[in-house]
């Protein structure tokens, strides 16, 4: 009889501790949002909370992306490069174009559309040479890096392009919608992409798939799934959020500047973690990472509120990082 | 060199459910090697176990000369000179020979590694096992029977008394079993007690002294090698079966739905033949290393082929893939049900839903209703046990794990189903469950490939056997006019 009362009780513990370590990140926020909110003078206006989007946003487009890539079990470094050489074509396009008399619009979407090529080929040649030869994903992105941010500095002649876009460019990054204190730009793309991803990965065919690649590649490919295609499909997107969120940054500051996204690749990694995804492949959620972008938000908005000097920032988001990775390798072995 | 004596009285070990070795009395001397046979789930692996110190026995003690052990970990068993070399290798391929024996424990001089004396230690270690290795040679550089002769080198330095080599030849090729016997006596010539478990009867009149027989937890024989035939060890290993027989009104149809033509790879199978009917169980037999599983992995396009086509339903495929094979109708359970069949990670209702997902699927949209009733029907047909569909796969048992990857197949309304072993480590219950599977997909008229090493369990299932020798089909036999000892004989011919 003990026994049994004392099975059941150490049942719904576990139960109650899955379910924590479950909602780790999202119970953090709060408390976070809680502390801060009667810690720090102005943290819970919308002006403050428009101000973490806006800061974010570039960066969070592009862990959806990431969230999709590690959850196959790649990785995508260069996408920081793609971020500074997609704002470096585009101001070309419309430098270089309109010097040769074309009409100033026209030119800077044809320099996007480039961008958007460029994308979708960056992201097969990845999936593609990933798959065939077996290269770590590390490596071939890593070499990516290099590579496009060396052609941005090349293309620009290493200097800042500046003041070539047209004026709706320039709201693309630092426009708001509904006005003044509206909603910025980037954090409605953010939204949408969020949206997006979710859906992908949730709700088709190729989001299944990924999992599954992620879970274990060769039980995925024995099932017929088509894991070359998988990881295409999935380089691809990252790569255009990667290029998406290029024009954003350019057109806030209206320069195309090949450094720009220089280092992004592991804050995009970092909150794609802390979110919950395993490195590991098979397990994340997209939500998880939308909660922890805004959590790393949060995180350096509020020390920057209470004075905290970025070196302090650095280490407490490292401490935040580890104790959240930590979680939630916990938890797999406690499901398991 | 003094002798020495490994005993067991009365060894017992239970299991929840089954008795896995009943009263077992057995000795071992040193210097002699003592072959340890027995079919799969005969108890010989657990008895390895308890001498190991792996596993405590139920009932019943053991001695070492008068003394009695008493372990509560391997590592107390190895403390006391019994070493088990298992057939996972545990060597490290980017390490020397001196390095992998001597791992965690190079001899030290001025707080440096004392190279020259790893090096020597290792050469005399290497000279009394009579084999030429250069100590300082990558270990992956060696072959297949040097590694294995490395492992036992490491054993051998640890001084011990017993050593207990776990189906040693199993990844080896024929000339270099050879090379491996050699080592094997040399050990035995040092004074070890060298216990042998294998599977492979050729091999026991070459390297066993003694041979003692275990059979469903029982020991059924304890003898000299010079005392017995081949014939008498295969009677006690397999013993009176009972064979259940197949359904009667299970028929093949006399169509061909699939027909292999000169499917060849380099190294494994050559110029295989053969027709699949419609509504048949045909089984291929063949030891380990026959080229059985990579013949149906080439069928199905997992590797590559380099000659040859399969034609289905007069559709011919010369390179084939398994995405190419699901839309033709075809399913393949791996041999690996854990690396290959499933992800281990993911839930169960994922797993029964993988092969089938363009079905269960609206185009590239996800249909979550209808995957979920995919799964639920096949848990119901199967007699999957579960707690909750949403479970991690890694928390069901072997046979309730295999079930599902048999499922994630039936999923997909297969005309033809692959399977490689899918009775390895599942109990017996579990086993008849999935021969009353494929008996009624048979019934359905979904034609069946089965491999398994266990030849009863062929008999037992199929209308027609294929026996497979060395990568060729060599013989086709009606299981109804033979038994399981003249099977294992046609397996087995050409390789003493």
């Amino acid at each position: 009889m003990t026994t049994i009362t004392a099975g059941r009780l150490t049942f719904n513990r576990r139960r109650v501790a899955i379910f924590f370590l479950d909602h780790v990140i999202e119970i953090f926020l709060i408390i976070l949002i809680v502390a801060l909110t009667f810690g720090a003078k102005g943290f819970l206006t919308w002006a403050n909370w428009m101000n973490i989007f806006r800061a974010n946003s570039l960066r969070g487009i592009i862990a959806f992306g990431m969230t999709m890539v590690i959850i196959a079990k790649l990785i995508d470094l260069s996408i920081g490069s793609t971020v500074g050489l997609a704002g470096v074509v585009v101001a070309l396009a419309c430098r270089d174009l309109t010097a040769a008399g074309m009409n100033l619009n026209i030119a800077c979407i044809i320099g996007i559309i480039v961008c958007f090529l460029g994308a979708i080929a960056i992201g097969w040649f990845h999936g593609f040479f990933q798959h065939k030869t077996g290269m770590p994903a590390f490596i071939v992105t890593l070499a990516s890096l290099y590579a496009l941010q060396g052609l941005a500095g090349r293309l620009s002649g290493g200097f800042p392009i500046a003041n070539q876009f047209p004026a709706w460019f320039n709201q693309l990054g630092g426009g708001r919608v509904g006005g003044q204190n509206g909603v910025p730009i980037p954090a409605v793309v953010l939204i949408i992409c969020f949206l997006i991803l979710w859906f992908i990965m949730d709700y088709t065919t190729t989001g299944r798939a990924s999992y599954a690649v992620g879970g274990n590649p060769e039980s995925a490919r024995l099932s017929g799934i088509n894991v070359g295609k998988t990881k295409i499909i999935a380089f691809i997107i990252i790569q255009i959020m990667a290029v998406i969120s290029g024009f954003m940054l350019s057109g806030q500051v209206m320069s195309g500047t090949f450094t720009f996204g220089k280092g992004w690749e592991l804050d995009v990694i970092a909150a794609v973690v802390v979110g919950g995804t395993s490195f590991d492949g098979g397990v994340g959620k997209v939500w998880g990472t939308l909660i922890g972008v805004i959590f790393m938000g949060v995180i350096s908005n509020g020390m920057t509120l209470l004075n905290f000097d970025p070196y302090t920032q650095n280490i407490v988001k490292a401490v935040i990082m580890f104790l959240a990775v930590l979680l939630s390798s916990y938890r797999a072995k406690l499901k398991a | 060199m003094s002798d020495f004596r490994i005993r067991t009285e009365h060894i017992t070990k239970d299991y929840p459910g089954t008795r896995a070795l009943e009263d077992i009395n057995v000795s071992f001397d040193s210097g002699r090697v003592h072959a340890l046979v027995g079919k799969n789930g005969s108890g010989k692996s657990t008895l390895v176990k308890i001498l190991a110190g792996a596993v405590k026995p139920t009932l019943g003690e053991f001695y070492l000369n008068d003394e009695k052990l008493h372990f509560n970990s391997t590592s107390e068993a190895y403390a006391r000179g019994i070493i088990t070399v298992y057939q996972e290798m545990s060597l490290v391929p980017g390490l020397s020979v001196a390095e992998n024996i001597f791992l965690g424990r190079l001899p030290i001089k001025n707080k440096v590694i004392d190279w020259r004396k790893a090096y020597q230690m290792t050469s005399l270690l290497l000279q009394q096992m009579k084999v030429n290795i250069n100590p300082r040679e990558e270990v992956g550089r060696l072959s297949m029977w040097q590694w294995q002769v490395v492992e036992i080198t490491k054993a051998l330095s640890f001084n011990p008394k017993v050593i207990m080599l776990d189906e040693p030849t199993s990844a080896l090729a024929q000339n270099e079993v050879q090379n491996l016997f050699e080592a094997v006596r040399a050990l035995r010539d040092q004074g070890v007690i060298v216990i042998y478990i294998t599977h492979k009867l050729q091999e026991l009149p070459k390297i066993a002294d003694t041979v003692t027989v275990l059979r469903d937890g029982r020991m059924v024989g304890n003898v000299q090698m010079s005392e017995v035939e081949h014939k008498d060890i295969i009677n006690m290993m397999f013993g009176e079966v009972r064979i259940q027989s197949r359904p009667k009104d299970i028929k093949a149809q006399d169509e061909a739905i699939m027909e292999v033509r000169g499917l060849s790879r380099e190294g494994w199978y050559q110029e295989v033949n053969f027709k699949l009917k419609r509504g048949e169980v045909l089984g291929i037999a063949g030891m380990l290393g026959s080229g059985r599983t990579e013949l149906v992995r080439g069928i199905f396009g997992a590797d590559p082929v380099d000659q040859g086509e399969v034609v289905i339903e007069g559709k011919t495929y010369k390179s084939a893939n398994p995405i190419k094979m699901v839309l033709a109708g075809v399913g393949l359970t791996p041999e690996d049900r854990k690396s290959q069949g499933l992800i281990l990670i993911h839930s169960i209702r994922d797993n029964l839903c993988y092969a089938s997902m363009n079905i269960t699927a609206k185009g590239w949209l996800e249909n979550k209703r209808k995957r979920s009733a995919f799964a639920e029907k096949q848990v119901k047909e199967l007699g999957i046990r579960l707690h909750s569909l949403d479970a991690l796969c890694e928390s069901l048992s072997g046979g309730n794990q295999q079930k599902v990857v048999v499922g994630n197949w039936l999923n997909t309304s297969p005309k033809i189903m692959l399977y490689d072993e899918p009775t390895r480590g599942i109990d017996v219950n579990a086993k008849q469950q999935i021969f009353e599977i494929m008996w009624a997909e048979a019934r359905k008229g979904v034609s069946t490939v089965f491999i398994s090493t266990e030849l009863e369990e062929l008999l037992e299932v199929c209308h027609r056997i294929l026996i497979m020798r060395h990568g060729r089909i060599v013989a086709e036999v009606n299981p109804d006019t033979l038994n399981t000892n003249e099977l294992y004989e046609l397996c087995m011919r050409g390789d003493e």
